[in-house]
């Protein structure tokens, strides 16, 4: 059986349903960083969403949805006030949250993004000029919960790292990656967050602005010490910077 | 019947923060998703407090959604069926079934024919009859009803190891069937 064999079977059971929760969990963290992995399931969701046919609608209880919107509202008001609280000026949160996903919808092929390492980051406004820019990114725990919010400056080239509601399991540490055109396509360690009650400041001298400004962030869950191999091995979380409107 | 156009719209004025849009996308297709996970997880109670973290979560994903890659209800029903596995998978990992009759779960259903799927759900009715009969019928209570590997090996009385090879089989026939 080959490897390809191997990944085909992995991502049909997945959209199966059959694997086991650990297997499960495993997939899912490992479509974000192996494209051929993430492909292989769209492919078999292709296949197999047919049988969906074979749902019956059924109505679920009125008023259900008052509670979806108290959540949906709920939690756009707590990402505005953790934004907030720690980001000064950024109150329009988590609307520019959702301005970004307008622009990506529209603008740039989304498959690009699901298939990148670790998700592109780019500014809400391409033509801006890059001098004096403030960005921000959420970093969200399986893409529902805001986890660590990172703003750039891009002027000292100072990124810094709040945690929202970050937690790190006993032996594990976070560690901050960065993908830029003129790395290549591996992603490079920017360090640890050893800390993470507490804000995480790293100097990104090295970066030229422009290039800090089209760059790839990630933040991956690691064994103590960092990454045992110099790249991303656990699971990873996400952020899209935004510009933030001066 | 609201149109695929019109629920994209809907999804489209959602990502802008359009609750009430978002509460249309939710009546318009909310009983189609509710019957999928219904069905996996099944009780009415679970299965509702189940449809709310879906839809939060479609509400989050919205800026994901890509036209062209696969419908809207699709992509919906996708994001409805792998939170009710991940769900089941985690509450019942052992076979714990009921001895359910297969004929009655498997039924025909309608809801989705208007998604323009009758097509390829043709094709994939002939691939799966191109199967034998208690391959393909795993295949289905996997899919359909979200029985676990331990499940099916219950139900066919043949080790977890066989269903393994069983459904790898029949998936390399499908898709070979399928040619895609």
């Amino acid at each position: 059986m080959t490897d390809r064999d191997d990944i085909d079977m992995l991502a049909a059971e997945y959209v199966l349903g059959t694997l086991e929760p650990a297997q499960r969990q495993s997939v899912e963290t490992r479509r974000s960083h192996e494209p051929e992995l993430d492909r292989a399931i769209s492919d078999w969701e292709a296949r197999l969403s047919p049988l969906n046919t074979h749902y019956d609608a059924v109505a679920p209880s009125r008023d259900l949805f008052a509670g979806i919107r108290a959540r949906i509202e709920g939690a756009a008001q707590a990402t505005r006030q953790a934004a907030s609280q720690h980001v000064p000026g950024v109150v329009e949160f988590a609307k520019l949250k959702r301005r970004l996903a307008v622009w990506r919808a529209g603008a740039l092929g989304a498959a690009a993004i699901a298939a990148s390492l670790i998700v592109v980051v780019l500014s809400g406004d391409l033509n801006s000029p890059v001098q004096n820019g403030q960005f921000v990114a959420v970093f969200h725990r399986d893409d529902t919960q805001p986890a660590f919010v990172m703003s750039v400056d891009l002027e000292t080239r100072e990124v810094t790292i709040r945690p929202v509601e970050a937690t790190v399991p006993e032996g594990k540490t976070y560690q901050l990656w960065i993908v830029t055109e003129e790395t290549g396509p591996k992603p490079k360690s920017l360090g640890l967050l050893e800390n993470i009650a507490n804000p995480t400041t790293k100097q990104l001298g090295g970066f030229d602005p422009a290039m800090l400004r089209n760059a790839t962030f990630g933040i991956s869950l690691e064994p103590e010490g960092g990454s045992p191999t110099g790249q991303p091995t656990g699971p990873a979380i996400h952020g899209r910077l935004i510009s933030v409107a001066q | 019947m609201t149109s695929t156009r019109d629920l994209e719209n809907l999804l489209r004025q959602s990502i802008e923060g359009n609750t009430d849009a978002f509460e249309q996308l939710y009546n318009a297709t909310s009983a189609k998703l509710f019957g999928i996970v219904l069905r996996i997880l099944r009780n009415r109670a679970e299965s509702e407090d189940a449809l709310q973290d879906i839809y939060v979560r479609i509400w989050q994903k919205a800026g994901d959604f890509e036209p062209g890659r696969a419908s809207i209800i699709t992509w919906m029903a996708t994001i409805a069926r792998n939170r009710a596995i991940d769900i089941v998978r985690r509450q019942r990992p052992e076979a714990d079934i009921e001895d359910a009759d297969i004929e009655t779960l498997i039924s025909p259903g309608s809801a989705f024919d208007q998604m323009a799927v009758a097509d390829e759900m043709r094709q994939l009715d002939h691939c799966l009859n191109d199967l034998e009969d208690d391959r393909q019928q795993i295949v289905k209570l996997a899919y359909i009803e979200g029985w676990s590997r331990a499940e099916l090996a219950e139900r066919f009385a043949q080790p977890v190891g066989t269903i393994k090879t069983w459904l790898h089989r029949s998936l390399r026939q499908l898709k070979e069937c399928l040619g895609t």
